[in-house]
């Protein structure tokens, strides 16, 4: 039998939301924004561990879950591309307006075996958001981890999320590369223009000590893994986050599942390994 | 102890005195669990050709109310009624332990289920007739008997044999006691029609075939993705969570949903888990046989032959088992 362990930070039922307060939105590119909440009593909703999720709720339109990308004192925040009839909506809304937010959910990344480890972060597209969780909660454990390797891949400069994170806080960071590459050139870019794929494998990194954190299109994962997989990475160094339908994020309503595993309750994270072992769905 | 079978309706006043009593019975000429209403219950025969599950997992479940605006705010809704789940057999109340697990003991407890589940009674009967497509037996199940059930009842002919299996069903036997005579009645002997090759160990099998494209074009080619299967199954329990909006206010609820629609995994930008019906329903029969029982410790299917009746296009779970247990013979 499986074994679900859970360390709950909601407060009694998870499956019915509180009410938070949209505090800050910023744009991040032309069709990504980022909306920070608090509780209504100005208070942190609930403390996510980095790739969990949160389930949010425009009351009246509907729930969709994404990826917690930072969280502070009294604040967390996700970062929510317009792609559909919720999310177009939710780029309507403005600071002062409240939405539902029931969470964390899922596993999370596997802070404590990275420990020691160098770790090449890449993020194509809005994947970089669950990434983002992550390389925070190691800026703050710097000393914990090894080096620190962080691509971002976007169709255009312009479609680059997070621009303060990547091209101000980061690059400062001890023993840390980031590395900005785009697919289409426009005038206001003058460093790669190279797909994920290629332009990883050009960064002279060696499997030795290093893990692999992936998110985006799974295009982009699998040929970019075919491309690491050359460089010597094993399957099992390498870490991604998983997107599928998800309704209830506890294991319960049956919509997420891959065989007998459940993307909101034994992921979304999972090391290629883990995934290799699932049925091919 | 023994209940002479003429004292049955003062049985079912007592049982409906202050809570909901559903017993078996006619609903526009379809047999199920319905509010008693002082008629016997229809308890001889063939099962209900619906299950009893939405008394514990209702079709519709109201979770919440909201108002939006600037007095926004969300309210749970925890009133649950007190009922009484009469004269179901073996099958349903192995359902039932599935249910129990997937919503109480693993992982997260789902609150709405938990109460409903905490405020039921239940009293099961042994079987008293299988249908033609009935294969609890071969699920591992004895339609004779019901363990968890709070009280359970045997046929003795004239009367019906009475035991407690839980703290509840003893204290509940108390309010029966001057109409309990001392005495046992022999257990039934009423076994199932099909008996297909599972045996347990197939599950492990199963998971064998899962690339075996030729098997599954040929079980699912018929299917018409109707989803009856999923709404007449006692085990099927996958939902959805929507909201009626009535503007700036509204209520949040949750509906009986199923794997067999091609929206149930349609992601936002147009990516779908399982866009084809081979691989809805070969997750429908895996999850029901294998993949459940990774988790559980048992199958999500007790072998009681509604999917088989009622589906449209004559698939069967029953066949699709003996089909298997060949392929997977080794
Ligand atoms: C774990 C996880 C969490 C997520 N969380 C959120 C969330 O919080 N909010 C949200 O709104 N969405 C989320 N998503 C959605 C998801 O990231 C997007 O649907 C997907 O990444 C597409 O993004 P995009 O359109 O920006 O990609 P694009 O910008 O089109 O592509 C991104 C990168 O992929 C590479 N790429 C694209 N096509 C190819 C190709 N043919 N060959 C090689 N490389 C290619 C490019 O180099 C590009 O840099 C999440 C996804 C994952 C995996
Ligand atoms: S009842 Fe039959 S036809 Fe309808 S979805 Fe189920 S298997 Fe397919
Ligand atoms: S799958 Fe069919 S036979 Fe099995 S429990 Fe469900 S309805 Fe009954
Ligand atoms: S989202 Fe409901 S089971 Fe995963």
């Amino acid at each position: 039998m499986i074994e679900v362990n859970h360390d709950c930070t909601c407060q009694g039922n998870p499956l019915v939301p509180q009410v938070c307060r949209i505090t800050d939105i910023r744009n991040e590119t032309g069709d990504v924004k980022t909306f920070r909440v608090q509780s209504l009593d100005g208070k942190r909703p609930f403390l996510p561990m980095p790739g969990q999720l949160g389930m949010w709720s425009m009351l009246g339109v509907g729930e969709a879950m994404f990826s917690i990308t930072a969280f502070g004192e009294d604040w967390i925040e996700s970062s929510i591309k317009a792609v559909g009839e919720l999310t177009e909506a939710m780029h309507e809304l403005s600071v002062g307006d409240f939405v539902g937010l029931r969470g964390p959910y899922g596993n999370g990344f596997p802070v404590d075996a990275l420990k020691g480890r160098d770790i090449l972060f890449i993020g194509g597209g809005i994947g970089a958001a669950p990434v983002r969780s992550l390389i925070r909660w190691c800026a703050v454990h710097r000393e914990q981890y090894g080096r620190f390797d962080i691509v971002c891949g976007a169709r255009t400069i312009d479609d680059v999320p997070f621009r303060e994170d990547f091209f101000e806080n980061w690059p400062k960071m001890d023993n840390t590369g980031v590395h900005i590459t785009v697919d289409r050139k426009t005038d206001n870019w003058n460093g790669s223009v190279a797909f994920i794929p290629d332009y990883v494998e050009t960064l002279g990194l060696t499997p030795e000590n290093r893990k692999v954190v992936m998110c985006g299109p799974s295009i982009m994962i699998r040929l970019t893994t075919e491309r690491l997989a050359k460089l010597g990475f094993a399957r099992g160094d390498i870490i991604t986050s998983m997107e599928t339908r998800m309704k209830c994020g506890i294991g319960k309503c049956g919509r997420c599942n891959i065989g007998s595993k459940y993307v909101c309750l034994d992921g979304p994270v999972f090391t290629l390994t883990e995934l290799d072992e699932l049925p091919a769905e | 102890m023994r209940l002479n079978k003429k004292d049955l309706n003062k049985i079912l006043s007592i049982l409906a005195e202050g809570r909901e009593l559903f017993v078996p019975g006619q609903v526009r000429g379809i047999k199920q669990f319905k509010l008693w209403e002082g008629e016997a219950p229809e308890l001889d025969g063939e099962n209900t050709i619906l299950p009893p599950k939405d008394i514990l997992f209702p079709k519709t479940e109201k979770m919440y109310t909201y108002k939006t605006g600037t007095e926004a705010e969300i309210a749970e809704i925890v009133d649950m009624p007190e009922r009484i789940i009469f004269g179901l057999r073996a099958c349903d109340m192995r359902s039932i332990e599935c249910m129990d697990s997937v919503f109480i003991r693993e992982g997260f407890e789902d609150s709405f289920y938990a109460r409903r589940r905490a405020k039921s009674l239940i009293v099961a009967i042994a079987c008293s007739g299988a249908g033609v497509n009935c294969f609890c037996e071969s699920m591992g199940l004895d339609p004779n008997a019901a363990p968890s059930a709070d009280i359970f009842l045997s046929d003795g002919g004239d009367c019906y044999g009475v035991e407690a299996n839980t703290e509840r069903g003893a204290a509940e036997l108390k309010k029966w006691a001057e109409y309990l005579t001392e005495g046992d009645v022999p257990k039934s002997e009423t076994h199932c029609s099909l008996a297909p090759a599972m045996s347990r160990e197939l599950s492990k099998k199963l998971t064998g075939i899962f690339d075996d494209d030729e098997l599954w074009q040929e079980v699912t080619g018929p299917c018409i993705q109707c989803g009856t299967c999923s709404f007449v199954c006692p085990t099927c329990y996958c939902f959805d969570i929507n909201q009626a909006d009535a503007g700036g206010e509204g209520v949040a609820f949750r509906c009986w949903d199923s794997c067999m629609f091609s929206d149930y995994n349609q992601n936002a930008g147009g990516h779908n888990t399982r866009p084809t019906k081979k691989q809805r329903l070969r997750n429908r029969y895996l999850h029901k046989l294998a993949y459940f029982n990774e988790r559980h410790g048992m199958e999500l299917c007790v072998g009681c032959g509604r999917c088989i009746s009622k589906c449209p296009a004559h698939l069967d779970i029953a066949e699709f088992i003996d089909k298997t247990a060949e392929v997977c013979h080794d």
